[in-house]
């Protein structure tokens, strides 16, 4: 990520607008490639002499030096220095530093060259130094002389991209929550956006915008794609007491899962210290390319293990990722973690619920009182459920008993397909 | 009505079935959309209980993972008066609250106490790893039992945890509600942005303060009562002067640069100074340093003056005429336990290289600066430089003598590094010396930081 001192923006009427390089730039596709290579060819070479060549690169070529600085800090955000203590130096120095600390408390010198004289004569006697040596020697582990183990390259043209969200996550460290408008996103990027709003310990409130009046739900389902979209507004739990920036790192983190929606936009409100707050306003068409890798194609080893678990017991229900937002009584949405398909056509979908979804899980119980039009299937984990707030809640929760089970590690078919089979029998 | 019902959950209190009649009588407790329950900042948790009890309403609190603890301190000493003072108050304060003492005036023993008389499993927050280190080490000494250290690569929660504030910040949410104890040591730290939230996060109904400079320049010592408890005491560093601290006298050194050296300082000073003219910066201003990096690297003129600038720095802090100086004073004070400090980590290493001398920054393993600091405590070693790791609360009390070469305008480190050589020793005369550099940019940052009370005397 970039410090603040690399950051590049302008701030016109409250408006803040990050200052975004062009990822075709000939001139900083060039730089960039130096940089690489030079970063590449690092391995076994020391930090100073890596930066020194780096900054050689930095003077001595066209185009800001701030961008060029940015540009290093993201590459070195991806090299791997050996940091492990050399502990022949370290015993070195300590023999060494006892030896002149007996010096400097006895004797009387008559000027600084008597002692240097008499410290390089006790040094020769262990490792034959030479005058003037031995400064250098004494502290050659500090990090600047640390050699290189590893450089994860990168494309130009991705070290440019990764640039420009760079400047984004930059600004969002500085902001106390999120508002990001999805439209054309029924599809699986939505998973891995939930995984990273779950993975960051962030809150939401999801709502539907829906400029065509009351509709069913499913009806909202269908139109969702064309004008409407979802409403995500991302934040962390003090955010209700505090305009707090305490959770900037996470929403900085969770950008790069916004980047892989097909139609997004995000406001933030920007706030450095002492200053006055601006707004942030950017969307799909500043043309960041996603820096992380999408596993749309990847099922994950729960989902494999379920599907196993589901094909040894019955042939009639398909289990899916889940991909879409299941809309909830009360103007609410929640995104599954599981769609199961019966081969009548019924769809019924699993929200999982882990130690750490306490307030989510209240919150869905809440949400769910006094109906059972909802096709959704709560599952809690068993060290969930040991939370005596939560073992009550589901104690009382008539949605829960009906259509509710607990888990251990994954959930196990004898305890869900009582209750999927509940949705076809009430069907029929 | 269903039984109102109180749990802890990422730092916030979560409440259901609260009456209508009390929302207006709990603090701070707002209905949270997002989860379709009332939540309150973890902070407020002793509040709000004080509150049901007074309104007599039941409640299911299972917010509360601890219980009472019994620690029993195996050294049986003696507080000095003052210590008892400061003990009374804090109870006297409903077990909250600052306890403001000098450097070596035994706050740490005094936390101690307090940690035996509260009974409740303890969280201690403090600024560095070599701090943890340090009250772990003391812990273990008074109550003989294990100590969870969380922070710098380590994770592991016991009754008696001692964590950093940037560990806790990241933390607190997870094990908050673990602790009925949280001390705040330097608790000047807590006000900052993030840090706060390490005291917010925490439900611990009892809280300790201590610092021996509560005030900050942003004046956000009121958000620190705020979260820990009002001060409740505090002694300034003359009135324990000669009596628990040690007597001390500051020697301030001005060093002439060598000719060479002036030329060199007047040219990159002159070069430093006319950009910020012809760029119009006021480095006055609060954007000042901002508005020079900024405009600094914006042209190769620019670069040429962020260049002069550090020299200039550079030469001031570290001129070879204060190197002499060093090499008198260490002369001077054979047999002394002498502590150099220096404002950066280049001039550190530089000292150290040139005299050959344990050097102890961020930058030092924990390994050896273990090995350093008891080296110097113990005797082995005799003389210390160091940056400005060892500013706050690391114990030295053998150190008799500081050599501050270079530091800051900031009147709180140099309390602290003069803090660093008073801790009270049979017969023993601290002194301080600082080497300010003639006619430069140093002789107004040392007027600036010789306004605390500490300096008001010869």
């Amino acid at each position: 990520m970039l410090t603040k001192d690399l950051l590049l923006y302008k701030i016109r009427e409250g408006q803040i607008y990050p200052q975004f390089v062009k990822p075709t730039d000939s001139n900083l596709l060039s730089v960039s490639e130096q940089l690489i290579s030079v970063f590449e060819a690092s391995p076994n070479t020391q930090r100073a002499t890596l930066l020194e060549t780096s900054k050689h690169i930095i003077d001595s070529t066209a185009g800001p030096v701030i961008v060029k600085r940015g540009l290093e800090k993201l590459l070195l955000d991806r090299t791997e220095f050996d940091t492990a203590p050399n502990e022949e130096l370290i015993a070195f120095r300590q023999n060494l530093f006892i030896e002149t600390s007996r010096l400097l408390s006895q004797d009387q010198f008559t000027d600084y060259e008597e002692y240097q004289e008499k410290v390089l004569q006790i040094a020769g006697d262990e490792s034959q130094s030479e005058k003037g040596v031995l400064g250098d020697r004494l502290y050659a582990d500090l990090p600047s002389c640390q050699p290189v183990l590893s450089f994860r390259t990168l494309s130009a043209e991705h070290l440019l991209h990764r640039y420009n969200t760079a400047q984004v996550q930059g600004l969002l460290l500085h902001c106390n929550s999120l508002t990001l408008n999805l439209t054309d996103s029924m599809t699986a990027e939505l998973r891995q956006l939930f995984k990273y709003l779950r993975f960051n310990q962030l809150l939401c409130t999801i709502r539907h915008v829906d400029r065509h009046g009351d509709l069913s739900l499913q009806e909202q389902k269908e139109k969702v794609g064309n004008n409407d979209f979802y409403q995500i507004t991302v934040d962390g739990p003090l955010n209700l007491f505090y305009k707090t920036k305490r959770y900037g790192m996470n929403l900085a983190n969770f950008f790069v899962a916004v980047l892989h929606q097909p139609k997004w936009e995000i406001t933030a409100e920007i706030q450095f210290r002492n200053k006055r707050s601006s707004r942030l306003f950017l969307d799909e068409s500043c043309g960041i390319k996603p820096i992380s890798q999408q596993f749309l194609a990847y099922i994950p080893e729960d989902i494999q293990l379920f599907q196993e678990m589901l094909r040894n017991k019955t042939d009639d229900w398909q289990i899916h990722p889940g991909s879409q937002f299941l809309p909830l009584p009360g103007d609410f949405y929640c995104f599954p973690d599981y769609q199961l398909i019966h081969i009548s056509g019924i769809e019924v979908w699993i929200e999982l619920f882990h130690p750490w979804h306490q307030g989510h899980l209240l919150a869905r119980l809440n949400t769910l009182a006094d109906q059972t039009e909802t096709p959704l299937i709560l599952g809690v984990s068993k060290d969930l459920q040991k939370q005596s707030i939560i073992a009550d809640a589901l104690e009382i929760s008539e949605y829960f008993t009906e259509f509710g089970f607990t888990f251990r590690d994954v959930p196990t078919m004898n305890a869900l397909l009582p209750i999927l089979n509940s949705f076809v029998d009430s069907d029929s | 009505m269903d039984t109102l019902k109180i749990d802890f959950d990422k730092g916030t209190l979560i409440l259901q079935n609260v009456p209508d009649t009390l929302k207006s009588e709990l603090p701070d407790i707002l209905w949270d959309e997002r989860t379709l329950t009332f939540r309150a900042p973890a902070y407020r948790y002793r509040h709000i209980i004080s509150q049901l009890r007074a309104h007599d309403v039941a409640y299911e609190d299972s917010a509360r993972q601890f219980t009472v603890k019994s620690f029993t301190n195996q050294k049986q000493l003696s507080p000095y008066p003052y210590q008892s003072e400061a003990i009374d108050a804090w109870h006297a304060n409903g077990k909250r609250g600052v306890i403001s003492l000098p450097t070596g005036a035994g706050k740490t023993f005094i936390a101690i106490l307090l940690i035996a008389d509260t009974q409740r499993p303890t969280l201690v927050h403090v600024p560095t790893i070599d701090l943890m280190h340090q009250w772990c080490e003391v812990l273990k000494e008074h109550f003989e039992q294990e100590i969870g250290l969380y922070g710098g690569g380590q994770h592991e929660l016991q009754d008696l945890t001692v964590t950093t504030y940037q560990s806790a910040v990241m933390h607190a949410p997870h094990y908050g509600n673990r602790f009925g104890l949280a001390i705040y040591d330097e608790c000047h730290h807590l006000p900052g942005d993030q840090y706060q939230y390490a005291a917010i996060s925490s439900i611990a109904p009892f809280r300790l303060g201590l610092t021996a400079t509560p005030d900050r320049v942003d004046g956000k010592e009121s958000r620190l009562y705020a979260l820990v408890g009002e001060c409740c005491y505090e002694a300034q560093v003359q009135e324990l002067s000669g009596k628990t601290l040690s007597d001390y006298r500051v020697v301030t050194i001005e060093v002439n640069m060598q000719d060479t050296e002036r030329v060199q300082y007047e040219e990159a000073r002159r070069t430093y100074l006319n950009f910020l003219k012809k760029a119009r910066i006021n480095m006055g201003s609060s954007r000042g340093w901002q508005t020079f990096l900024w405009k600094s690297s914006q042209s190769e003129e620019g670069r040429a003056a962020f260049k002069a600038y550090l020299t200039q720095k550079q030469l001031s802090f570290a001129s070879a005429a204060k190197q002499e100086w060093v090499w008198k004073l260490i002369q001077r004070h054979r047999g002394d336990r002498i502590l150099i400090f220096t404002q950066d980590n280049d001039t550190a290493y530089q000292i150290g290289t040139r005299f050959f001398l344990p050097v102890l920054t961020h930058q030092t393993k924990l390994k050896e600066r273990n090995t350093f600091l008891n080296g110097f405590r113990d005797g082995t070693f005799s003389i210390l430089v160091t940056s400005k790791v060892l500013n706050e609360g690391v114990d030295v009390p053998e150190a008799n003598v500081a050599i501050i070469v270079s530091g800051s305008g900031s009147v709180r480190e140099h309390v602290q590094r003069l803090g660093r050589i008073l801790r009270k020793r049979e017969g023993k005369q601290a002194v301080l010396y600082e080497l300010i550099s003639k006619k430069t940019g140093e002789q107004f940052v040392n007027k600036r930081r010789r306004q605390h009370d500490a300096y008001q005397r010869k």
